[in-house]
């Protein structure tokens, strides 16, 4: 009944256990709950991830064929800010696994790498974001009634360079007429309206806008050449070839930087709430 | 006798000239055709029924061209091997081509209702040759109806046709307006946000790693023990207190 040893007695024991077993009990519930959010947000992150790397071999692949204009103007950004978004990808992925086994094992070593990684991919995808916001501006019709003009079939190219552009610029201007059964920019007084490569070797009278211009039949001929050549409705393409540029650029660039804000805005979250378990957990 | 002899001159110019002048006025062809009027072609409508009441089967009507500012002093041409040529446009300021029979323009003529002036790049010195016009004009067109002994009829001059001049591709300026608002806005977000990450790593590694150095004062878990501080008391559990009694701090026994 002396004073009792600091050690434990039995009845001692079970008093105090009972008080810390409650306080126990309720961080055990916080650091469940918050393992749980954390678990949540780096699978969300990781499908993100799928989704991102999957749009942007999308873009990369180039279905519509409009590289080749890019490539000429010297400002194909939105094509490397998809490129980014490829390996961003597949970086959160990989990263949202290593968060998930960090998270579970409590490991204070794991999720600091796990933290670090991704700081660096985030900094990647907001470079990513931001050059294709900010590049899409760039892609005014102007430009590409410049490029038109300047190199649509034009003969007399400088070096291998300005050769392969020419060509590249002629055949994607002349699928796009074909296909979507356009004409020009705004429309075939393009031609008429400005001096052109092509003004040099093909005359006014006979060629007062290219040929693809006009309205073909099944054997790539023009059904009607005078009535082309006049601008008789039915016989020409009247409407631009602009819509068909801009509506898929714009929905790669909007495609590109959307998805990857809204997948930023997340990761910030779930971030933050990484480093606030990380900085509880004893060593 | 020389002023008999002018005047005989000036009645036998009229006489052969005989020259009937339609009301009509030619003009280019009504309708909605971006091609009607390029750099160096123009489209006409095509008259009906006018050269009818002095057409023979064997006349053919022509068109002439002139510069706006020569087409007064445009004189008709005798017969038809007087017709100047395409080629002489620069020094003669004016030509004749389109040559066709009268037929074609009849009331029931079938063909196009619309004649293009300019559109033959293939003819070479072949008279007449219906070549592209080498220069903006403008230009002023009139119909002439010529049988063999010379013109029959004619129409009124047109109004002046100006053709297209293409502007320099050079004045096409490629810049934006103006800065799409949206950029702005996702570049502003994304660098805070950034920036917030960052800030919040280094706070978090800061305060895990000044734990130890910033706790000094509380004396919990020293790396040190000098001589003469003794070691700070652990935290302990609450006072033993055994069923019963209150609970009192660790010393002898009371003496009871």
């Amino acid at each position: 009944m002396c004073d009792m040893p600091w050690n434990k007695s039995g009845f001692f024991e079970g008093e105090v256990s009972l008080h810390e077993g409650l306080k126990m009990a309720k961080t055990d519930n916080g650091i469940r709950i918050c393992q749980g959010l954390l678990i949540l947000g780096n699978v969300v992150i990781g499908m993100c991830g799928i989704a991102l790397t999957a749009e942007c071999i999308f873009f990369v692949s180039d279905p519509h064929g409009l590289y080749p204009l890019l490539e000429a103007t010297e400002n194909n950004d939105i094509y490397a800010a998809a490129w980014i978004g490829i390996f961003v990808g597949f970086a959160l992925l990989a990263l949202s696994i290593l968060g998930i086994v960090g998270v579970m094992k409590s490991s204070k070593t794991l999720l600091l790498v796990y933290i670090i990684l991704m700081l660096i991919t985030y900094a990647f995808e907001m470079a990513s974001c931001i050059t294709a916001a900010t590049h899409r501006d760039f892609l005014t019709p102007n430009l590409f009634l410049k490029q038109m003009l300047e190199r649509y079939m034009k003969s007399d190219t400088d070096n291998n360079n300005d050769k392969q552009m020419t060509e590249g610029v002629t055949k994607t201007w002349d699928n796009l007429m074909l296909q979507n059964q356009c004409c020009g920019v705004h429309g075939p007084l393009d031609w008429q309206e400005y001096t052109s490569a092509f003004r040099m070797t093909h005359n006014d009278a006979d060629y007062p806008w290219p040929h693809n211009c006009c309205v073909m039949n099944t054997r790539s001929e023009p059904i009607n050449l005078d009535g082309c050549k006049l601008g008789v409705p039915g016989f020409y393409n009247s409407n631009g070839c602009y819509d068909a540029i801009s509506g898929p650029l714009n929905r790669q660039a909007w495609g590109v930087a959307w998805f990857g804000f809204a997948i930023l805005c997340w990761t910030f979250c779930v971030l933050l709430g990484t480093m606030f378990y990380w900085s509880r957990i004893a060593y | 006798m020389e002023l008999l002899g002018v005047l005989l001159a000036l009645a036998g110019m009229d006489a052969a000239a005989g020259l009937a002048l339609l009301p009509y006025v030619p003009r280019v062809a009504p309708g909605a055709m971006p091609g009607k009027v390029t750099a160096t072609t123009f489209v006409l409508e095509r008259p009906r029924c006018i050269f009818d009441p002095f057409a023979n089967a064997s006349d053919a009507v022509w068109l002439a061209v002139a510069f706006a500012d020569a087409s007064a002093a445009f004189k008709n041409p005798t017969s038809s091997a007087e017709v100047p040529p395409y080629e002489g446009l620069p020094t003669a300021r004016a030509y004749m081509t389109l040559q066709m029979a009268a037929a074609a323009y009849g009331c029931s003529a079938p063909g196009a209702a619309v004649l293009r002036v300019g559109g033959d790049t293939a003819c070479h010195g072949r008279a007449p040759c219906n070549g592209p016009l080498p220069s903006p004009g403008p230009y002023r067109v009139k119909f002439l109806l010529m049988g063999c002994g010379g013109p029959k009829a004619e129409t009124k001059w047109s109004d002046p046709i100006l053709l297209r001049r293409a502007r320099s591709l050079s004045t096409i300026d490629p810049t934006p307006a103006r800065r799409s608002s949206t950029a702005v806005v996702i570049a502003a977000i994304l660098a805070s946000l950034g920036a917030a990450l960052a800030m919040a790593v280094l706070g978090a590694v800061g305060t895990q790693l000044c734990v130890p150095l910033c706790r000094r004062g509380l004396g919990a878990h020293l790396p040190y023990r000098t001589h003469h501080v003794p070691p700070a008391l652990p935290h302990t559990l609450p006072p033993a207190c055994v069923c019963g009694c209150t609970p009192r701090p660790p010393g002898p026994c009371p003496t009871k």
